[in-house]
């Protein structure tokens, strides 16, 4: 099957030159913001003489001049079509990057290292958007997101819930037969654990399921497989043995879009944070005004923040416009400190 | 069958009843349907549809075939699998699938709802336990030239490790009749009645291989009260992979089943 091995390098390379040219238009689009037509077109667009230079044997250099003619006229075309960003934590494929494409599709989805930096990215206006996961029904809170959501000034302007669907993706023409080892994230690992013990894999802890099929696509051994999202597979071209390995069912989880900008559209549902005075009661009697206005309550988390004290996130159903909501958040901006309507929005979940 | 502790019937009515999805395997006439191999997705969802439109319980279709030349088609493995399972999308048909090799059980039961092992795996026995060690149903088929007590033996096999789920399928057995692919040896139904307490089934196909003879073949299992059948239908027989002389077309299919379930309800009121 020597072939087969060759079609399959073949495969995973043009993926990689596609998916180069997209990372290399991805600075293009994150550079709109930051920069003057002349400097685009004379610095950041235009490909320094070197590389052409460093021509091999195989391509000519004319070959290679031609083609970045086209890339650089492509370039150009999508500056010129003002695109907007979201940024996400992860790499390419990252669930995020899934919620993302469902809440819109026109946004291009940019990767972070760390959730500080899609925060500050859109702060400082580098980004349009942010997407970040606020909760999971199988691992529960994401705690880094919230320490920096009580913290920034940056507003929610939209929220998706989506299903989180972990597929077995190998290197293609692997033999399934042969697989060993298992490489993803410990909570993606944790959540399929039957999965993983019914065939036998032993379970490899990575920093990210997407970072798992990136790697696995670049290591090329016959023994390993990663558990990432469907669109990692399709992103770094592997085979997916099966799609739907979590062992239950629900697993969803809850991103939060942030922009600087307020919300325009009306809303159906509220997030705000405060604290609470150290006092017996403080917040039973937030809880309360609630309730006596029948306002119904999606999320309560309770955040240490560095004081000691306790940061609250609540959520609920209803819209800052409703005379009724405008009440009971004026009654409690009284009773509480550092008190802050993060954000009305429309609540999406995706089946 | 001195050896035999858990195929061996504890009382006169003790009876297994296997569950798959809304299936009693057991209790009612079950009927598993469909082509011999997984060719490619459209000739295996048509097929499904088509059985399933003619009042099959469950379908079956083979992604690794135990052939007997090295030549000849041997399944599409793990993407013959994927199609099974869009099949089953399509259709909400729970799948009947064969083994082959023990380091595809695992991954075939991802995928099945019954794992299948075929007549000439009777006797393997690392392949038995395997399948013990699982919690997926086994339909297990009598080899082609093993006694009633060899084929309890390799039941008691996969009892042994665990797997208290097995249904036993007469395909066929080798004589010295050639006008027939195999001799259907149906006396096996009240046999295995007599000494089990696990579901027997019938394949009409591989019993005769030959179309005109499995219809009465149906009928003739259905009066000696055979638990199943499990019958190969394909959407287009003559250019089939494998057998496809003894495939039926889903038409042909569906109006043998209008009669075979008529047949099993004047059964159950007469006998």
């Amino acid at each position: 099957m020597e072939n087969d091995k060759i079609i399959n390098k073949i495969k995973i390379i043009d993926g990689k030159i596609i998916d180069l040219i997209n990372q290399r238009m991805e600075q293009i689009v994150i550079s709109k913001n930051l920069n003057t037509e002349d400097y685009f077109s004379a610095v950041i667009n235009n490909p320094s003489e070197d590389i052409f230079r460093n021509s091999r044997i195989l391509t000519e250099q004319e070959f290679l001049q031609r083609v970045y003619r086209e890339i650089v006229a492509e370039g150009e075309m999508i500056k010129n079509k003002n695109l907007k960003m979201i940024a996400f934590q992860g790499e390419h494929g990252a669930y995020s990057e899934a919620a993302a494409k469902h809440w819109n599709d026109d946004l291009v989805p940019i990767p972070c290292n760390e959730f500080a930096q899609v925060f500050e990215g859109v702060e400082s206006g580098k980004y349009d958007y942010g997407i970040v996961p606020v909760e999971n029904t199988l691992g529960g809170i994401v705690s880094e997101v919230n320490d920096l959501m009580i913290h920034t000034k940056l507003h929610v302007t939209g929220a998706i819930e989506i299903p989180i669907i972990h597929c077995l993706v190998v290197f293609p023409g692997t033999d399934h037969r042969e697989i060993r080892d298992v490489y993803s994230h410990p909570q993606a690992l944790a959540q399929c654990r039957n999965f993983v013990s019914r065939n036998k894999l032993k379970p490899m802890q990575y920093y990210d399921t997407a970072g798992a099929a990136k790697m696995i696509s670049e290591k090329n051994q016959g023994n390993s497989a990663a558990i990432s999202s469907k669109l990692a597979a399709e992103i770094y071209n592997l085979e997916i043995i099966k799609e739907s390995i979590e062992d239950y069912e629900i697993n969803r989880t809850r991103f939060l879009i942030l922009s600087k900008e307020k919300n325009t559209e009306n809303g159906n549902k509220c997030s705000i944070v405060f604290s609470a005075a150290h006092k017996a009661g403080s917040l039973f009697s937030v809880l309360e005004k609630f309730a006596a206005e029948s306002l119904n309550l999606t999320r309560i988390e309770s955040i240490p923040n560095q004081l000691g004290n306790y940061a609250f996130f609540l959520d609920f159903i209803g819209s800052e416009r409703d005379a009724k909501v405008q009440k009971v958040l004026r009654e409690i901006t009284e009773m509480t400190m550092n008190f802050r309507l993060i954000g009305c929005y429309d609540e999406r979940k995706i089946k | 069958m001195k050896n035999l502790k858990l195929v061996k019937k504890k009382s006169e009515d003790s009876k297994t009843v296997i569950k798959v999805g809304d299936l009693s395997i057991g209790e009612e006439l079950t009927v598993i349907a469909g082509p011999c191999s997984v060719e490619n997705e459209s000739q295996t969802v048509e097929t499904a549809i088509g059985v399933k439109n003619a009042g099959a319980d469950m379908l079956r279709g083979g992604a690794f075939k135990p052939r007997t030349s090295t030549y000849a088609f041997q399944g599409l493995g793990l993407k013959g699998l994927k199609i099974l399972e869009k099949a089953k999308q399509k259709t909400g048909l729970p799948i009947v699938t064969e083994v082959v090799d023990t380091r595809d059980v695992s991954w075939i039961c991802e995928y099945a709802d019954i794992i299948q092992i075929g007549a000439r795996n009777m006797q393997n026995f690392s392949l038995l336990k395997e399948v013990g060690r699982v919690n997926k149903p086994v339909l297990l088929k009598r080899g082609m030239y093993s006694t009633l007590a060899e084929w309890l033996n390799c039941a008691e096999y996969i009892l042994a490790e665990g797997n208290p789920n097995v249904i036993l399928c007469e395909r066929g057995i080798r004589t010295f009749e050639t006008y027939t692919r195999n001799t259907l040896d149906l006396s096996m139904i009240p046999a295995v009645k007599a000494e089990t307490h696990l579901p027997i089934f019938i394949d009409p196909s591989h019993g005769t291989g030959r179309k005109h003879l499995i219809e009465s073949m149906i009928y003739a299992a259905v009066a000696a009260g055979a638990d199943g059948l499990i019958v190969e239908v394909h959407n287009n027989p003559p250019v089939a992979k494998s057998d496809s002389e003894q495939q039926f077309t889903p038409e042909e299919f569906r109006k043998i089943m209008l009669k075979a379930r008529n047949l099993h309800k004047a059964v159950k009121e007469i006998l």
